[in-house]
């Protein structure tokens, strides 16, 4: 058992004694910058694309979309932040891109629930597997 | 752009909330709970929007998506999911072959991307190092003339001035593509919902289509058709 554990205390005196990498991760979790942003961004992103392959109901695939595009709108936005601080002129390009994203993800769940009202009314069923007519 | 004391932790509180709320929603049976699930992970986003000094970004974001967007998704739930009770424990992914090439497909795009971001990033910070320094020095003297809110916790940024500014003198011409795209959106999601009843009624039909669907439905062929104004 104490031979077990004691490389871990080794590591924490040793920590202790002159800061090592735990320390510097420490630090910088403390002081996020724009890298941090980018990767909850790719989280996201991948959430939402593991959604889409996964799931078999067509709504909580167009949810998944939606999060794959508001992933899009995180990575926009932080990069504008930062193209600011850099001094970049036109720097709120990609908030005004973000305005765009949103319209085009508005306009596409309207359209998108649209067809799935029809094709509920015509096929009785919203599993993607079960929609096959194009399928011979 | 390097977020410290209280802006760090509530960065971390709403990047956790965002991730978890979104795997939730990939993750729930019910759907109007994965439809909830994502709205909360719309409203961290939100909040990490306002970390990043977007305020018109955010309220935009809460009053489209989560005013507009999701309400539609839940009247589209509750009008499409009758009947889920009887079902209740039917498979809700797709066949394990599949699910399994996606979840190794997307774990691999997480470990490429997350190092992909940490090394890129690090030649970026040293590349604008001195500029990133320098301006925020600059700012924290500029937000010192900013006028305080009517809570006196922050100031008031001059960011939703500065984006309308830019939408309307360089990015003018997509606002208008836009509105015609909505406009489109609006007309198609009404055409495509539409039943033949509710065609026929406006005697928007072709008749001899009209004739041999009410031979199979016998409600269509009572619908009084109205004259078109």
């Amino acid at each position: 058992m104490f031979k077990v554990f004691m490389p871990a205390f080794a590591l924490l005196f040793q920590e202790a004694a002159n800061p090592g990498r735990f320390t510097i991760a420490w630090e910088k979790a403390q002081h996020p910058d724009l890298s941090k942003f980018l990767i909850i961004g790719a989280l996201l992103f991948i959430i939402g694309v593991a959604g889409v392959l996964t799931r078999r109901n067509i709504i909580v695939i167009f949810m998944s979309i939606e999060l794959i595009l508001n992933a899009a709108n995180l990575n926009f936005i932080a990069m504008s932040r930062y193209l600011q601080d850099t001094g970049n002129v036109n720097a709120v390009a990609g908030q005004i891109f973000t305005v765009f994203v949103i319209v085009v993800a508005a306009a596409e769940a309207a359209i998108g629930l649209g067809i799935v009202i029809a094709l509920y009314r015509n096929k009785e069923t919203i599993l993607i597997d079960e929609i096959d007519i194009l399928k011979w | 752009m390097i977020l410290s004391g209280w802006e760090s932790v509530f960065f971390w509180i709403f990047s956790i909330a965002a991730i978890f709320a979104g795997l939730l929603t990939v993750m729930a049976r019910n759907t109007i709970h994965s439809a909830l699930f994502l709205i909360s992970s719309l409203v961290s986003v939100a909040a990490l929007f306002v970390l990043l000094q977007a305020e018109f970004i955010a309220g935009v974001q809460i009053l489209v998506y989560v005013g507009g967007v999701m309400v539609l998704f839940l009247f589209v739930i509750m009008l499409v999911n009758v009947g889920s009770e009887e079902r209740g424990n039917e498979e809700i992914f797709n066949r394990p072959r599949q699910v399994t090439a996606s979840v190794i497909f997307c774990g691999l795009l997480v470990a490429v991307l997350i190092g992909a971001l940490n090394t890129g990033y690090a030649g970026f910070e040293r590349r604008d190092e001195t500029k990133l320094h320098e301006s925020a020095q600059a700012r924290r003297t500029r937000d010192q003339d900013l006028a305080t809110s009517a809570t006196g916790a922050s100031r008031i940024t001059n960011d939703t001035s500065r984006i309308g500014n830019s939408l309307y003198r360089f990015a003018s011409l997509p606002f208008e593509i836009a509105s015609v795209l909505l406009l489109v959106a609006i007309i198609g999601s009404v055409m495509l919902a539409r039943t033949l009843k509710q065609e026929a009624s406006v005697d928007d039909v072709d008749p001899e289509v009209l004739r041999t669907e009410a031979a199979q439905d016998p409600e269509l062929a009572e619908v009084q058709t109205e004259p078109v104004t």
